[in-house]
């Protein structure tokens, strides 16, 4: 059965998971909504070229179908392009201040063997038209808080940059399949294979062994500044020095930097990311729950100039993580089943809309065998497990309690004081 | 996926890799007494309690950090380049060092633009080579004992790590083209290396001794 119903990589979300899923929804939802984000939808697809022009995501990565007009469409594999796009199309000077939040699905074959996800839904955030280092500082806050405000308390972030390894990489000739080998071995730490790459290409040997310290150039910020501002060797790098300390000053200044650690070693997964990049980490969960950075060339494949910095997290991964540490306090409504006589339909029936308006879940059956059998029977069902059980007969009404049906006298207080027990 | 936050996991691949490995941890001054090749014991803890290490077979070693069940491991590069998993290949330690080899009989040509037909335990990396070299092959894989596929005349020649060449010799083949040399790895987990630095640094630290 389950392997003719279901497609690998796609999940379904049960009913439980599902609460939880909608708690952390509306609590990242009242989070950003507070910091004057406005929620935005975007389309499930998106045209294939967009993503392939400016090499963000490999080609294999994506799910491709051609329309009836004969164009090549991809499931959008990130929301970010979507969404830089629709602030590009809404807001034509690139000054403004544009703040938008999304919930959404994203698709991907992801190349990484043990990734069986191929859908994730996202929650983020995108703030374009400031390049300041608050604006990072906003952008980071909430990316903490957004763990925080769903009970983890256990946040770090581990910031990167990725100017710091292209403005060294430009100081050489270095071919693209070369510069994606090498970014690879660096974002996996990989010392002795980079060893044996750096050996087998003749790069400048100053230049090959500030390359070798990049993978290791991570940890407390002020040792990372410390080691960084040894290995520079353009001003472009000691920009980015610069930027990186005036954005930590800030994150120190308003109370975050406790969070905060750094990797150099970082390159990025998305090509469009121009500066900084940051991963967010719960406790010891094994892969980062929330993934962003500062993007300030990508809207001008839509024309307009302008900087941008944002963030998205993995909702699935991050409701993993509650329920693993029992973080997810769903509280469910009552729960009221009504068992009546076809003679005592109407009453039921207005019995059923009272309950509902005071936000009871009220579910009404006919009986139309032993009222009994009706309950056991639906008792032992999972979607009924803790529902509570009237019998309404001509002669009276009675609860189902201790395997027994019991005469009560008044229907709606009686629904209201087991409310209270 | 969780880790828990005390002791540092470390998962070990199973056979060659472990046997080496677990006497040169003594070295470095990581005894663990319990472990003996018969113990029936699955979880094996240091005297100075801060590292302790599961066996499991070679491909498992990167599923697991990767996972985080393990907050790092120790296995060849072989399996690693054969299976890739996403984690920290922090150090080359120079256990276990062998090549991964074509090898064949004496008289066997790689010709340029004739298919050839290759047995391997490692499809991964065979294929990647011949890629690489622009040779056209058909790819057998097969699980053991790789040197019978010539000399049954399964297969022109193989792809297998070869250490000191003993196993060719006595069937009669030899290397023909060494693809890349192979060692062991320390990997660590992404978020252990970041989320338990107080813990993995020290180990990582005299792990380097092995590795120079």
């Amino acid at each position: 059965m389950l392997t003719t119903y279901t497609i690998e990589g796609f999940e379904n979300i049960q009913y439980q998971g599902f609460q939880a899923l909608s708690q952390i929804e509306h609590n990242l939802t009242n989070l950003y909504t507070g910091y004057g984000y406005h929620q935005v939808a975007i389309p499930t697809f998106e045209t294939y070229d967009s993503f392939i022009g400016n090499d963000a995501i490999s080609a294999n990565e994506l799910f491709k179908f051609i329309s009836r007009k004969g164009r090549v469409l991809a499931l959008k594999p990130d929301a970010t392009l979507s969404v830089a796009r629709m602030a590009a199309i809404n807001h034509h000077d690139p000054n403004e201040i544009i703040k938008l939040f999304y919930q959404t699905n994203i698709y991907r074959h992801f190349s990484s063997p043990g990734d069986v996800r191929k859908e994730i839904t996202q929650m983020g955030v995108e703030f374009f038209g400031d390049n300041s280092p608050e604006c990072d500082g906003e952008v980071i806050s909430l990316a903490i808080q957004s763990l925080k405000a769903n009970g983890v308390d256990d946040v770090q972030i581990d910031l990167g940059h990725v100017g710091f390894i292209n403005c060294l990489l430009d100081e050489l000739t270095i071919s693209k399949t070369d510069r994606a080998e090498l970014f690879e071995l660096i974002e996996n730490k990989n010392i002795g294979d980079i060893q044996e790459f750096l050996s087998s290409r003749h790069y400048d040997p100053k230049i090959s062994d500030i390359i070798l310290e990049l993978p290791m150039l991570y940890g407390d910020p002020t040792d990372v500044f410390a080691r960084m501002t040894k290995l520079c060797i353009n001003q472009k790098m000691q920009d980015v020095v610069k930027n990186l300390s005036a954005l930590f000053e800030h994150l120190r200044s308003v109370g975050l930097d406790q969070y905060v650690t750094f990797d150099l070693g970082f390159t990025s997964s998305m090509n469009y990311y121009t500066d900084l990049i940051f991963k967010v980490y719960a406790g010891n969960w094994g892969a980062p729950i929330i993934d962003g950075g500062r993007y300030n060339k990508l809207s001008q494949q839509f024309g307009i100039d302008r900087p941008a910095c944002g963030f998205a997290v993995n909702l699935l991964s991050l409701m993993d993580y509650l329920e693993e540490h029992d973080l997810i306090h769903v509280e469910s409504p009552k729960h009221i089943v009504l068992l009546y006589r076809e003679s005592e339909k109407k009453g039921v029936f207005d019995i059923a809309s009272r309950l509902r308006a005071q936000g009871c879940m009220t579910e009404v059956f006919v009986i139309n065998s032993l009222p009994t059998a009706m309950i056991e029977r639906l008792q032992v069902q999972r979607l009924y497990q803790d529902a509570d059980f009237y019998v309404f007969e001509r002669d009276g009404v009675f609860k189902w309690e201790a395997s027994s049906l019991n005469p009560v006298t008044a229907i709606e207080s009686v629904a209201v004081a087991s409310e209270s027990e | 996926m969780s880790l828990q936050k005390n002791k540092i996991k470390m998962a070990l691949a199973k056979g060659r890799v472990a046997n080496k490995t677990i006497g040169r941890l003594k070295e470095i001054g990581y005894v663990f007494p319990d472990y003996s090749k018969e113990s029936r014991k699955l979880i094996f803890t240091d005297t100075t309690d801060t590292l302790e290490f599961f066996l499991v077979k070679s491909p498992d070693v990167g599923t697991y950090v990767e996972k985080g069940a393990a907050d790092i491991g120790i296995v060849g590069r072989d399996v690693l380049l054969e299976h890739p998993a996403d984690v920290y290949e922090l150090l080359n330690l120079k256990i276990g060092q062998c090549r991964m080899c074509v090898a064949g009989f004496k008289d066997t040509q790689i010709q340029y633009n004739r298919k050839l037909t290759v047995g391997t335990k490692y499809p991964h990396i065979a294929k990647n080579y011949f890629t690489q070299i622009d040779q056209p092959v058909d790819l057998i894989t097969i699980n053991g004992s790789v040197e019978l596929g010539p000399i049954l005349g399964l297969c022109d020649c193989i792809v297998d790590i070869v250490e000191s060449g003993n196993t060719l010799r006595e069937n009669g083949l030899v290397v023909l083209r060494s693809i890349l040399d192979i060692s062991s790895r320390l990997i660590v987990n992404h978020v252990s290396l970041k989320t338990k630095r107080e813990q993995i640094d020290p180990i990582v630290e005299k792990f380097k001794e092995l590795a120079f």
